[in-house]
């Protein structure tokens, strides 16, 4: 009877420590952070950006292979502007579609919501944001000053905003370059910035075209803004190709000519002087005969 | 100088005839030449495949052969050019040993590549379509340059001997005789003769010394412009000669003590020379000794993750026996040896030099196949026998074989032309006599 006691005694002991296990593993779960970010590239296209991250070892980590689905307004399936998956920077990018026009048009404000779906390693998430409508116009003069003008949608007419930073730079391949030493100007009262454009003979295509981009970059109320215009500040450079040019790695008969003159004249002189010599040597059997 | 002290020096340096030993040796060196013959006739049938060279290892013991050709032929500069030049008179009976050490080695250098060539029947094409900018192009001209001078510094010299010899036909005998005649016929002897000579000798002098170090930091930019572990250096060409001059030394040392006791040259080659070129060795082996640390210590101390597995080969992986036997065998222990007095005995520095020859050919070769086996991409996917270098029996035979050549070279010159050039040995003694006097 009291083995009996004893084994009942173990095997609840056990099982107590099993369900503890596994309430420990339920709960060893990450917290999975969700946020959305609005873009608005030159007035035209919109997409939105979901960044996945979790504090992993004391430090965030972006979350790739995320299951993500993009609302505007709220969470049903007629408001659902895409699904995706993080990629290995844990972001998720999806274009607004033009069905969701009614939808933007509803509210001057409209709220976009990022939601994950839970996996084994972290619960459902979500993420908001809440865009107020704007735009921003660039503008150039001949003297290569930049102009831009950041304007709110208040009602239906467009108000000028005060006081948000506005990049002014050049678009090259690797990311953006400033305009000047400036990197970024605040806009006053009109919602006006305006920029000089210090770049000298800075590549562009074959007409010189380089293009002019003004920004707001992750700002509270209006996402990420941008503007183009394209004009032709920039400087021409064919290309210039080394194929069968006297270089270094060139072929056969293609050597530097600065290569050519001094193991030319290196070989040269050393071999007068062995020429010489099989003279002398000349010289001396003509003097001994 | 008494005509009966002048016909002494003639008479001791006089070619003599091969004795019973000499015989042996000359039988011994063409029959190893013979099986070099043999082994590059397997080459050339079957392809390269019968050497241990794969794509990895495509340089093995002949480019580590040629190397060290081309290194031992420095010693032609530094004995006979450089040492003239100061106005050293100590070396006069070491000058022809060291120059036809030079040529047989240059030409045996020259030899070796060919033997390397998958189809030496297409060498004719590096003449035809070699590109001026490859250092491999350098090395063939400077190669062919280093071998006419060194040609001509042994040939300017001996023209007052050849005189001299024509004078002993009944000794030397009438086959050699046509040799000196076709050879030296024309020397009279006359002040104008000899002005022509002297300058000649000395042009060469001169000519000789950038040249010999040209051949020498080009052959080691063959290695040195390819951007490798253990190869990219700019202390490549300095490291390279300071080698070559130390085995050049090291191998003139050997010769000296093999001439002497083959023909009873005390007199002439006597302990003095080996005391000075004991000293000499020692200058030149801690002087690469200090490339060496130089070379090594340096990424060593970086130890750039490409450059640490092939330093770690070298220092106490697959390739450690061989390098610290190098390090040990061609500086260290001569080092220790020729420091003291007795040391620069003879003997003892006959044994210095020995080991100094033998540890630097194979540094030759922990220079040049190492590097080949640590590639910056990992060997993947490749048979085993590509991931290790280990000559097979037709590569050691022809190497072996080559070695062979260059020593019959010599010996085959010592016994028709004179190893100590008698002219200048007269003349000098007449100098100190006169000084005496």
């Amino acid at each position: 009877m009291k083995m009996k006691m004893h084994s009942r005694l173990l095997f609840s002991a056990l099982l107590l420590q099993l369900i503890g296990i596994a309430a420990f593993a339920q709960t060893a779960k990450n917290d999975l952070s969700l946020s959305v970010s609005y873009f608005n590239s030159n007035n035209q296209v919109q997409y939105l950006v979901a960044h996945a991250k979790s504090k992993i070892d004391g430090k965030f980590q972006m979350i790739p292979n995320i299951n993500v689905s993009f609302y505007i307004g709220s969470e049903s399936p007629s408001n659902l502007l895409g699904k995706g998956v993080t990629n290995n920077k844990g972001e998720c990018l999806v274009l607004i579609p033009p069905a969701a026009k009614s939808e933007w048009n509803k509210s001057a404000k409209p709220g976009f919501i990022v939601v994950s779906q839970a996996t084994k390693q972290f619960d459902e998430s979500k993420g908001n944001f809440d865009v107020t409508k704007a735009k921003i116009q660039i503008d150039t003069a001949a003297d290569k000053k930049i102009t831009a003008v950041l304007l709110e949608l208040k009602d239906t007419a467009w108000t000028p905003v005060k006081d948000v930073d506005v990049r002014i730079a050049v678009k090259r391949l690797g990311g953006d370059l400033d305009v000047a030493e400036t990197p970024t100007y605040a806009t006053d009262s009109l919602g006006m910035v305006s920029a000089e454009y210090k770049r000298d003979s800075l590549p562009g295509d074959a007409k010189g075209n380089i293009t002019i981009v003004a920004k707001v970059e992750d700002n509270d109320l209006y996402g990420n803004l941008s503007s183009e215009k394209i004009v032709s500040w920039g400087k021409y450079y064919p290309y210039k190709s080394e194929f069968d040019k006297r270089t270094l790695f060139a072929r056969r008969g293609k050597s530097p000519i600065w290569l050519e003159l001094i193991a030319y004249s290196i070989v040269a002189a050393v071999w007068a002087v062995l020429f010489y010599l099989f003279g002398q040597i000349r010289k001396l059997k003509r003097l001994g005969i | 100088m008494e005509s009966i002290a002048k016909q002494k020096i003639i008479e001791d340096l006089l070619p003599q005839k091969f004795g019973k030993a000499g015989k042996i040796w000359v039988g011994a060196l063409l029959f190893i030449c013979a099986i070099g013959f043999f082994a590059y006739y397997r080459q050339l049938s079957k392809g390269l495949v019968v050497t241990g060279m794969r794509d990895y290892a495509s340089w093995g013991i002949y480019i580590s052969n040629f190397v060290f050709f081309v290194a031992i032929s420095l010693v032609g500069s530094l004995i006979t050019a450089v040492l003239r030049l100061s106005d050293v008179h100590w070396s006069t009976p070491l000058t022809r040993i060291a120059e036809i050490i030079a040529v047989s080695a240059i030409t045996f250098a020259s030899i070796i590549i060919i033997v390397d060539m998958g189809r030496p029947d297409r060498f004719y094409n590096l003449f035809l379509h070699g590109r001026l900018q490859s250092p491999i192009v350098w090395d063939v001209i400077v190669i062919t340059t280093y071998f006419f001078v060194s040609l001509l510094l042994l040939y300017f010299p001996m023209l007052p001997d050849l005189a001299i010899l024509m004078k002993f036909k009944e000794k030397t005998g009438a086959g050699l005789n046509k040799i000196y005649s076709f050879l030296g016929a024309f020397w009279k002897n006359t002040p104008v003769q000899i002005h022509i000579s002297e300058k000649a000798i000395n042009l060469l002098s001169v000519t000789i010394i950038p040249v010999a170090f040209a051949i020498h930091t080009v052959t080691s930019w063959l290695f040195a412009t390819t951007y490798r572990p253990g190869w990219d250096s700019t202390n490549f060409g300095a490291y390279f000669i300071s080698g070559a001059f130390l085995v050049g030394a090291g191998g003139v040392v050997v010769a000296m003590f093999v001439f002497r006791k083959a023909y009873h040259l005390e007199k002439y080659i006597t302990d003095s020379h080996f005391d000075k070129m004991g000293k000499v060795l020692v200058l030149l082996a801690l002087l690469y000794l200090y490339f060496n640390v130089n070379e090594f210590l340096v990424p060593a101390f970086k130890m750039k993750k490409p450059e640490e597995e092939h330093l770690l080969g070298l220092f106490t992986g697959e390739f450690a026996t061989v390098f610290w036997f190098a390090i040990t065998t061609a500086m260290i222990i001569p080092i220790l040896i020729l420091l003291f007095k007795k040391g620069r005995k003879p003997l003892p520095a006959f044994v210095a030099g020995c080991l100094v020859v033998i540890g630097s050919w194979f540094k030759r070769y922990l220079i040049v196949t190492p590097t080949l086996l640590h590639p910056f991409l990992p060997m993947q996917d490749v048979p085993a026998s590509y991931r290790h270098y280990f000559p097979s029996w037709e590569e050691w035979a022809i190497a072996i074989g080559s070695l062979a050549g260059a020593l019959l070279i010599i010996t085959l010159f010592a016994r028709i032309f004179p190893i100590i050039p008698i002219q200048e040995t007269i003349t000098e003694t007449e100098q100190h006599e006169n000084e005496n006097a």
